[in-house]
């Protein structure tokens, strides 16, 4: 920096070059640097995405079409056929219905996640702010259950609930409960600043009052990511619902590819409906919850 | 149904906490952990009920409602289950058959994790896998409960693979049909001489050679389709056959060690690895179909597909001979009785109902998109064109008459029941791990004693299996 | 009028009681769900079970750990197993994270149409593993037919023929590797990102006052800044990514020769393939075993500075 003189008074001034780029940031990149941006970005991003829109085109494609190379993507042939015969393929009790696929996931899923939103935050709220008595055993606890897979625990787990077979319950029951989300809240809940909460527990406000006034809205990044993954998790659970559920009434979707995907021949193009049909619902539950959570983490600017 | 198929792995059957089912029954969540205990007590103490082939339990009174577990395979099947048990509805009041589809793929671990008290009165059943659902008690002879007239009708190769001690478990609308498929254009333009019959098989040698020839032929440098896109039960079934071809078993007195791992199928083991370099992934599932290569080795169910992209270019040949005369599978999904419900008597008039001509013929037919299966029964097979013998199919038709049974494999007998004990989808699982392993280049004798090993370990473990009764 | 504080005993009793009820379902969940079948998992490894058999368990003791460690015969495929997940983690953990940060300096902008590009590449996240799974066993596919073989074969104007990428013991767990990484770097990139715009944009400008470049910048602000989102990151990926199995069973089931068997897999084939619940109880065991060793060891390398809870 410079000690040049203004006006006669001794001023701070800034080099040139310093003072290029702080004019840079305070007028934006410039048109150039903004190209380039978008130059990179949007190839890479199509470039990231491009087996999604494959698997996208190739369920409208005829199944012995789907592995040919580039030529799965020419616009001829397209057909709600596949989609089609997943509704013909599942038409009554017998076989259950794509519906009724739907509804069982869709319940089990939404049941999971509001009850483990609610289960595992106030927990991990417990686990994270308050002082009491076993808190860091419990949490080493927590801790420790995180690792344990659920291919460890699926046939013991199973000898237990077997009087449950065949219900809604024994599908969600098991899974509101889950380490991972406790953690992820606990690490959310721990990196928020103390201040936070201090001034409502001078007031007297007690664990509770605190929790649901001051935590809960600066969480929802968290209450955000928590349900997506406990979402996602649900409704592609397929271990557990193949070992309790035989009634196809309460069968939830994953169950039902395995038509597709166990026997000869091969359907790929139905393969890639029903998987579309299925990660529809997660998109727009992540949609839904992505621009919330975006939103208030730049708002909040919180430590993840 | 079912045409075989690639099952999923291993039909273990279920938890025999029979016992247990009942004292977790309606458990109130709270007491959770009093019901653990008592689950580990039960599973300390005698554990399960069956364990004992399941005893005539009284079979009921011939009426009333039976539920039917089915395999979801191939929708032309399906519907043709469908249709066969809503006729049997319509056909008499005193029986009425809930259908209920278990997709394939699930199948099997679905019934591992079934009680004999909640599985259906009437379930669809691998042949192989037959012993091991009886040994947990999920099924039970059905002699003097099937009329003797169906029994009398059932071809012998299903008779072999669906007895045990002399009692008759399942009766079957199909059987299966292995062999290689080859397309004749191909096969001339190489100027391969292929059999006819089962009189001029190949030798294991002249097949390797011929591939060579095929292979050279063709613009993709492919010469057989070995469907190694398929999963489960497929390696087992296609290439099982060839250890007994190869003049060995695959266990002889309880004892794998020393038979599946005998120079002679490690010598045949070779010989399949040296084809690699011919055979193509098949990840499509139409290398045969589009013409990437002149020979598929593979079941009946992809004769209806195949008819259909070759036409009169099609042709069917026996597999090679590795030295004890060709040998092929046998065995298919076929129906049982869970005498365990008591509705033993119900369940039967289905089961009889099934296995009659027209339903035989029906599910077998391409009038429901039949999948070219073997009609199980003689007369319905001595009508069926496919199977006549100058239909296209007549050699799957012969080999399951050789049937080699029970017996040892002589080198005149052609179809070969896969090994007849419970614990046959350990066996099943360590033989496709062994052979796709040799395939990729390891080590034959290796893999095969490790297989071997491993299945007696397991076998040690268990007890050899024993089926009492 | 004065506000009379509380003392800290009794705030530490009001404390008490509420996080007990707070804490109540959640710990009762777990221990029932996931405690016990553990503990009963622990149990059944010291067993000899068939899954479904007549017979109930019989006492093994410890001949199922003897088998898994140190009989050639079973121990072999085990260590492969240990191996393969040594090498994924090693990889995936370092490269997935590097991407995603990557990616997140990229979307760090406030460029029109960053929340659009911010989904795309959370999409994949949002796909079940298996599903992911079953597309990129299409994308592998051999010869001409497959996606992957295709684009390469054009990008090199056909000097690169086709490949079975998951055929090849050389390439399977590589293409299993890439799967996995683009199928969940964009979870961590949000995560990253948040982490990104908590950082005060004052340093930055500071920083450039100081005429430290872009480099310095990154190594001096963003970094230290990113710390505590980054070792989360970094141990929750470490978990998760020893916990391999999907794509394995879907796109190789192990295999070829054992390339990309992991121990996840053996567990889960060992059980409902084989019907070895002693077998598979005793891999599970010795798996959390391992991972807790490595979730400790790692703890304490990157203790994350917190202010104190």
């Amino acid at each position: 920096m410079s000690n040049a003189t203004i006006n006669g008074r001794r001023a701070l001034t800034l080099s040139t070059r310093a003072r290029d780029r702080v004019q840079v940031g305070r007028l934006g990149p410039s048109r150039l640097r903004i190209a380039l941006s978008y130059a990179v970005l949007v190839p890479v991003t199509i470039l990231f995405v491009s087996p999604i829109i494959y698997m996208f085109i190739a369920s409208f494609k005829p199944n012995n079409e789907v592995l040919s190379g580039f030529a799965v993507f020419s616009p001829q042939d397209l057909s709600l056929n596949n989609y089609l015969s997943i509704f013909s393929r599942f038409s009554g009790p017998d076989t259950g219905t794509f519906t009724g696929f739907l509804t069982t996931s869709l319940l089990v899923s939404s049941v999971t996640v509001v009850g483990g939103l609610a289960v595992n935050s106030i927990a991990a709220y417990a686990l994270a702010r308050l002082r009491w008595p076993g808190r860091n055993l419990l949490l080493l606890g927590v801790i420790a259950l995180v690792i344990v897979p659920f291919e460890a625990i699926a046939v013991p787990l199973f000898y237990m609930l077997d009087g449950l077979r065949n219900t809604y319950l024994v599908q969600f029951l098991p899974f509101i409960a889950s380490p991972f989300s406790i953690y992820l809240f606990y690490s959310f809940f721990a990196g928020l600043p103390k201040s936070l909460e201090e001034a409502a527990r001078v007031d007297g406000a007690g664990a509770w009052r605190t929790f649901f006034s001051i935590m809960l809205p600066n969480a929802k990044p968290a209450f955000a990511t928590v349900a997506i993954l406990q979402f996602m998790s649900s409704w592609s659970s397929f271990l557990w619902p193949v070992m309790v559920i035989d009634d196809p009434t309460v069968r939830p979707l994953p169950l039902a590819i395995s038509v597709y995907v166990g026997t000869p021949p091969y359907g790929w193009g139905n393969i890639m409906a029903f998987g579309v049909m299925m990660v529809l619902p997660m998109l727009v539950v992540f949609l839904i919850f992505q621009r919330w959570f975006i939103r208030s983490v730049v708002a909040s600017g919180v430590k993840g | 149904m079912g045409q075989f198929g690639p099952n999923g792995p291993g039909c273990f059957g279920q938890a025999q906490i029979g016992g247990t089912t009942t004292e977790v029954d309606n458990v109130k969540p709270g007491s959770r952990l009093a019901s653990t205990t008592a689950a580990f007590a039960l599973l300390l103490a005698v554990g399960c009920g069956g364990g004992t082939t399941n005893a005539t339990v009284n079979g009921g009174s011939g009426k009333g409602t039976i539920v039917v577990w089915a395999d979801q395979s191939q929708s032309g099947q399906d519907k043709a289950t469908q249709a066969e048990v809503a006729a049997f509805n319509a056909s008499q009041t005193d029986v009425k058959a809930v259908l209920k589809f278990i997709p394939d793929a699930d199948l099997d671990k679905t019934n591992q994790a079934t009680s004999p008290k909640e599985l259906g009165d009437v379930v669809q059943v691998d042949g192989p896998y037959m012993q091991a659902w009886i040994r947990e008690g999920k099924l039970g002879p059905i002699n003097g409960l099937v009329s003797a007239q169906t029994i009398q009708n059932q071809i012998p190769s299903v008779i072999a693979q669906d007895t045990v001690n002399g009692k008759l478990y399942m009766v079957a609308q199909i059987d299966s049909g292995l062999g290689i498929y080859g397309n004749k254009a191909l096969l001339g333009a190489a100027g391969i001489t292929y059999p006819t019959g089962l009189d001029n098989v190949w030798t294991a040698d002249q097949f390797t050679a011929d591939l060579a020839k095929l292979a050279a032929k063709n613009p993709s440098g492919k010469a057989l389709d070995l469907k190694l896109n398929y999963q489960g039960e497929w390696p087992t079934y296609g290439f099982l056959p060839i250890v007994y071809s190869a003049g060995s078993t695959v266990m002889t007195g309880g004892k794998a060690a020393g038979h599946l791992d005998s120079t002679q199928v490690v010598a045949a083991a070779k010989t399949f690895a040296s084809w690699k370099p011919y055979v193509d992934a098949n990840t499509d599932d139409s290398a045969f179909v589009k013409g990437r290569v002149a020979m598929s080795w593979v079941g009946h169910w992809v004769y209806p597909a195949y008819s259909k992209a070759l036409g009169s270019n099609l042709v069917v040949m026996p597999l090679p001979d590795f030295g004890n005369g060709t040998k092929t599978g046998q065995g298919s999904i076929a129906w049982g009785i869970n005498t365990s419900r008591g509705n033993g008597k119900a369940a039967a008039k289905l089961l009889d109902f099934f296995a009659n001509d027209a339903n035989v013929t029906d599910y077998t037919s391409g009038a429901v998109d039949g999948d070219g299966a073997v009609p199980a029964t003689k007369t319905a097979l001595a009508e069926s064109t496919l199977y006549a013998p100058s239909g296209p199919l007549y050699l799957f038709a012969q080999q399951l008459n050789k049937t080699c049974g029970s017996g040892p494999a002589t080198k005149d007998c052609v179809a070969v029941p896969r090994p007849q004990t419970p614990g046959y989808p350990v066996i099943s699982s360590d033989f496709s791990a062994a052979w796709f392993n040799i395939f990729n280049g390891a080590d034959p004798q290796a893999e095969l004693t490790k297989a071997a090993q491993l299945i007696d370990t397991d076998f040690q473990d268990n007890g050899g299996y024993q089926l009492s009764g | 009028m004065l506000l009379r504080p509380k003392t800290p005993v009794a705030s530490v009793q009001q404390d008490t009681g509420a996080a007990v009820v707070m804490v109540i379902p959640a710990f009762l969940g777990l221990l029932a769900f996931v405690a016990v079948p553990f503990l009963l998992a622990i149990f059944l490894s010291t067993q000899n079970l068939h899954f479904g058999s007549g017979l109930g368990p019989t006492w093994m003791g410890l001949e199922q750990y003897r088998r898994l460690l140190l009989d050639p015969l079973f121990s072999a495929d085990f260590y492969r197993a240990l191996i393969n997940n040594a090498t994924f983690a090693v990889v995936v953990v370092p490269a997935q994270t590097g991407l995603a940060l990557a990616i997140a300096l990229l979307l760090n902008r406030s460029l029109r149409g960053m929340p659009i590009f911010r989904t795309f590449f959370f999409m994949p996240v949002v796909f079940p593993m298996a599903l992911v799974s079953v597309i990129w066993k299409l994308i592998y596919a051999p010869d001409d037919v497959g996606m992957l073989n295709t684009v390469l074969k054009v990008v090199s104007f056909g000097h690169i023929q086709p490949h079975d990428f998951l055929g090849d013991p050389k390439t399977a767990m590589a293409a299993i590797i890439v799967t996995s990484i683009w199928s969940g770097v964009g979870f961590q990139m949000v995560i990253l990102l948040a982490g990104l715009q908590s950082i005060s944009g004052s340093l930055y400008e500071a920083a450039a006052i100081d005429k430290a470049g872009k480099w310095q910048q990154f190594w001096n602000i963003t970094m230290p800044g990113l710390r505590n989102t980054l070792v989360f990151v970094v141990m929750v990926t470490t978990i998760l990514s020893l916990r391999l199995f999907d794509q394995v069973y879907i796109m190789t089931r192990g295999g070829p020769l054992n390339a990309t068997t992991t121990v996840m897999y053996q567990a889960v084939t060992a059980a409902f393939d084989r019907g070895n619940i002693g077998n598979a109880a005793a891999i599970t065991v010795v798996f959390f075993v391992l991972v807790l060793a490595i979730a400790l060891i790692q703890r304490w390398f990157l203790r994350e500075e917190r202010e104190i809870a």
